[in-house]
C-alpha cells in the first residue's frame, strides 16, 4: 500500500500561514568517530590493492552527509560503490594508458589531450549530475542539468577573457562559474537561484589587492632601508598573504550564500577571517606533525566550523517539497574528474 | 513491537513521525504513521537495511524511495539478522572494525609502516620494473622532448664550431658502447649550466656548462652521470611513479577535499626525492664508469666544484636556506662529494 499522494488537509495549513525561521546548519560528525572510519578505509583500501576504495569513499561521503543537520532532518548521500568502482576503473585505466602514450606516442597523446580538454565540460557536468543525485534531504534528491555551451562557456571563454583583460573580467568570470553551478541545481522539482553581482565579486579583489598594496609597501619600504629587516619582512609577507588568501576565501564563501536563495528561502553565511584562520592553522599544524594522521580530524573542525556559520533563513515550511523524475547518471564523469583532477 | 522513528514518503519533502510494526520473527509488517493514524502494510515488501555508520541515524529503504529513519540500532540489528539470514555482521562488520580500539590502534601503526613502505620501496621498484620492461619506440621522434624544450628554454649554441667538434669527439669512444640507447650529444644554450639526459637518449650539454668545466675528464665523468640516468631509464621510472603516486593520494585522501597545500606538498617532497635518489644513483654509476676507464674521481669532485662555485656565483647575495635542500631535485654537492670519498 503506498501513501495516499494527496496531503491530509491540515498539513495545507502551513501553506497558508508561512513561519519566518532561521534555521542553523549543525554538522554533528565527531572527529575522532571519522578517524576510526578513515583508518579502516585506508587498511582495507590497501588490503585491496585499491578496489575499496570506492566502498571507503561512499562511507567517507555518508559521515559527512548524514551528519549534517537542518532542523533536525539530516542529508544522505546515496551512491552505490559498484557504481563508483566502475567509473574509477575505467578513470584509472584512462589516465595509465595516457601516461604510457605521452611517454612513447606523444603526438596521439598530445590529440588526446585536446579530445580531454574538450570534454571536460561535459564530464564535470556529468559528475555535478552524479553528486547532485545522490544527495537527499528530507528524502527528496537534489539534480543538476547543465549544457555543454554554458558549461564549456563557464570553464573556458570566461577565465580567458578575464586573463586577456588583465583580471578586470576575473570576477565576472567566477561569478559567471558560480551562476551556472547555482541556477542548474534544484532540490527536488525547485530551483535554486543566485543574484550576486559583478560589483559584489569586484569589491572583494579590489579589497584584497587594496590590503595588500597597503600593507605591503611599507613593509618593502623599510626592508629597502633596512637590509637586517629582510628576514622579519620575508615573514611577514608570508603572513599577508596568507591572510589575504583567507579574507577572499571568507568573503567568497559569504557573498556566495548571501547570494543563494531557494525559491522564497534564503541562505546567509558569517564565516570571519579570524575564525577560519584559527581552524586553518590548528588543522595545517596538526596534520604537519602527525604526518597526515590528522588530516580526518581537520576535515571534521573545517565542516563543522564552516556549518556553524551557515544559517537558512525559511520563508513557509519545508515540508512542501516535491521530489524530481527519476534519472540515471554514471560516476564516470565524477571519477575521471577526481582522478585527472580538474573537477 | 513498535519501532519510534521517522517516515519520509520520497515524492515531497514532509516528514511523517511513525512507528516500525515488526512481528515475532523480526520482519517488518508496517509503518504507522501516528498524525495522520494511517497504517502502511510492508508484509513481503522488499527492504534494505543501511549499515551501521558512526552515530548516524540509521536508515530502511522501502519500494519507491520510502524512508524510515531511526536511532534504535539494537532493534534494527536483530531486524537484519532475521531478514537476510544471514548473520548480522554481515552487515555491521564493518561498524564493529571501527569502534574495535585495538584493531585502531594496530592499523595506524601498520598503515604508517606500510605507506613507508610502499613509498619508499614499493613505488620505486615497480616503477624500476616497468620503466625497464616497457617497449623501446624509436619512432623517429617526430615530438621529441628535445623539440619541445627548443620551443621553449633553449636556444642555439653559441659554442665555437670546433669546441664542439672536440667535445664529440672525446666522447664518441665511450658513446659507442652504448649504442642501444642510440645516444647523442646536442649543445644548446638558453639554461644555466646544466647537463640532461632526454628518455630518447638525447644528451644536452649547455654552453655555461662547457665553460665553466676545466678539464676533458670533469666532461667524461658528467656524461657518465647522464649516461646513468639513461641506462636506468630514470625518467620514465620518474614519470610512473609520479602517476602511481597520484593515484595512491587520491585514493588515500578518498574525497577529503582539503586545501592542495596538505596533500600536494607531501606529493612535491616525495616526488623531489626520488629525484635526488636518481641523482645519487646516476653519481654511484659515472663513479663506477670512471674507475672502469681509469679516470681519477678526483674529476667528477672537480666538474661538482665548479659547478657549486658557478651556483654561488650565480644566487649571490641570496641567503641560501636549508629550505632549498628541501626542495631541490638535486642533492647538495657536499654530500655528493661525500659519495666520491666514500665510494
Amino acid at each position: 500500500m503506498k501513501l495516499p499522494s494527496e496531503i491530509p488537509a491540515e498539513h495545507n495549513s502551513n501553506i497558508m500561514t508561512p513561519e519566518n525561521r532561521s534555521l542553523g546548519f549543525e554538522f554533528r560528525g565527531d572527529g575522532m568517530e571519522y578517524f576510526k572510519i578513515w583508518i579502516v578505509n585506508i587498511l582495507l583500501t590497501i588490503v585491496t590493492l585499491g578496489i575499496y576504495s570506492a566502498w571507503a569513499k561512499v562511507r567517507n561521503n555518508r559521515y559527512f552527509y548524514s551528519n549534517l543537520y537542518l532542523e533536525n532532518d539530516n542529508f544522505r548521500y546515496l551512491a552505490d560503490p559498484i557504481s563508483i568502482l566502475k567509473g574509477r576503473l575505467i578513470a584509472v585505466a584512462a589516465l595509465i594508458g595516457y601516461y604510457i602514450l605521452s611517454l612513447f606516442l606523444p603526438i596521439v597523446a598530445g590529440f588526446l589531450a585536446l579530445v580531454l580538454v574538450f570534454s571536460i565540460p561535459y564530464f564535470i557536468n556529468q559528475s555535478m549530475g552524479f553528486n547532485h543525485r545522490m544527495s537527499s534531504y528530507k528524502n527528496i534528491q537534489f539534480r543538476f542539468k547543465g549544457s555543454y555551451g554554458q558549461a564549456f562557456m563557464v570553464i573556458y571563454v570566461w577565465p580567458i577573457l578575464g586573463i586577456l583583460t588583465l583580471g578586470i573580467l576575473y570576477p565576472l568570470a567566477l561569478l559567471k562559474a558560480n551562476e551556472y553551478f547555482v541556477r542548474n541545481s534544484a532540490y527536488g522539482t525547485s530551483k535554486f537561484d543566485f543574484n550576486a553581482t559583478y560589483k559584489d565579486y569586484g569589491m572583494i579583489f579590489l579589497t584584497a589587492i587594496g590590503i595588500s598594496i597597503a600593507v605591503g609597501f611599507p613593509i618593502a619600504l623599510i626592508a629597502y632601508f633596512v637590509p637586517a629587516f629582510t628576514v622579519v619582512s620575508s615573514l611577514l609577507y608570508i603572513v599577508i598573504y596568507f591572510a589575504v588568501i583567507i579574507y577572499i576565501v571568507v568573503s567568497f564563501t559569504n557573498i556566495f550564500y548571501a547570494s543563494l536563495s531557494l525559491i522564497e528561502h534564503k541562505f546567509e553565511a558569517s564565516l570571519t577571517i579570524a575564525g577560519t584562520a584559527k581552524v586553518i592553522l590548528i588543522n595545517l599544524f596538526l596534520t604537519m606533525i602527525t604526518l597526515g594522521l590528522y588530516l580526518p580530524v581537520a576535515k571534521v573542525r573545517m565542516t563543522k566550523y564552516i556549518c556553524s556559520c551557515l544559517i537558512m533563513h525559511t520563508s513557509g515550511s519545508l515540508d512542501n517539497f516535491s521530489a524530481a523524475e527519476k534519472e540515471n547518471i554514471s560516476a564516470l564523469g565524477e571519477e575521471f574528474g577526481q582522478i585527472f583532477s580538474f573537477a | 513491537m513498535l519501532i519510534e522513528g521517522t517516515y519520509l514518503d520520497g515524492k515531497t519533502s514532509k516528514r511523517h513521525n511513525a512507528r516500525l510494526e515488526v512481528n515475532n520473527d523480526h520482519k517488518i509488517t508496517a509503518i504507522h504513521l501516528t498524525e495522520q493514524q494511517t497504517i502502511l502494510s510492508f508484509k513481503h515488501q522488499f527492504y534494505v537495511v543501511e549499515s551501521r555508520l558512526g552515530n548516524t541515524p540509521r536508515e530502511i529503504i522501502f519500494d519507491d524511495e520510502q524512508l524510515f529513519v531511526c536511532d534504535n540500532h539494537d532493534e534494527i540489528d536483530k531486524l537484519i539478522t532475521w531478514y537476510t539470514n544471514s548473520p548480522s555482521h554481515k552487515h555491521s562488520w564493518l561498524y564493529n572494525l571501527e569502534n574495535n580500539s585495538k584493531l585502531i590502534y594496530i592499523s595506524t601503526i601498520a598503515i604508517v609502516i606500510l605507506l613507508y613502505g610502499i613509498v619508499v620501496h614499493g613505488i620505486p621498484s615497480t616503477a624500476k620494473l616497468m620503466a625497464h620492461n616497457v617497449p623501446y619506440f624509436t619512432s623517429t621522434k617526430i615530438f621529441s622532448s628535445l623539440d619541445i624544450l627548443d620551443e621553449t628554454v633553449f636556444e642555439p649554441s653559441t659554442l665555437p664550431v670546433k669546441r664542439q667538434q672536440d667535445i664529440r669527439a672525446l666522447v664518441a669512444p665511450y658513446l659507442s658502447s652504448y649504442q642501444s640507447l642510440q645516444p647523442r650529444l646536442e649543445f644548446r644554450s638558453g639554461m644555466k649550466a646544466n647537463a640532461l639526459a632526454l628518455p630518447n637518449g638525447v644528451i644536452v650539454f649547455t654552453d655555461d656548462f662547457i665553460n665553466l668545466i676545466q678539464t676533458d675528464d670533469e666532461i667524461i665523468a658528467v656524461l657518465f652521470h647522464e649516461l646513468g640516468h639513461l641506462t636506468q631509464k630514470h625518467m620514465t621510472q620518474r614519470m610512473i611513479q609520479d602517476a602511481m603516486l597520484t593515484i595512491m593520494v587520491v585514493f588515500i585522501t578518498g574525497d577529503v577535499e582539503t586545501f592542495d597545500l596538505v596533500t600536494g606538498l607531501p606529493t612535491l617532497l616525495l616526488d623531489l626525492t626520488y629525484s635526488r635518489e636518481f641523482e645519487t644513483q646516476a653519481d654511484t654509476y659515472a663513479l663506477t664508469l670512471l674507475n672502469k676507464h681509469d679516470i681519477p674521481l678526483q674529476s667528477f669532485v672537480d666538474a661538482m666544484q665548479n659547478l657549486e662555485n658557478y651556483y654561488l656565483k650565480e644566487n649571490e647575495g641570496k641567503a641560501h636556506s636549508a629550505m632549498n635542500d628541501f626542495f631541490s631535485t638535486h642533492p647538495k654537492i657536499s654530500e655528493r662529494i661525500l659519495l666520491v670519498e666514500q665510494f
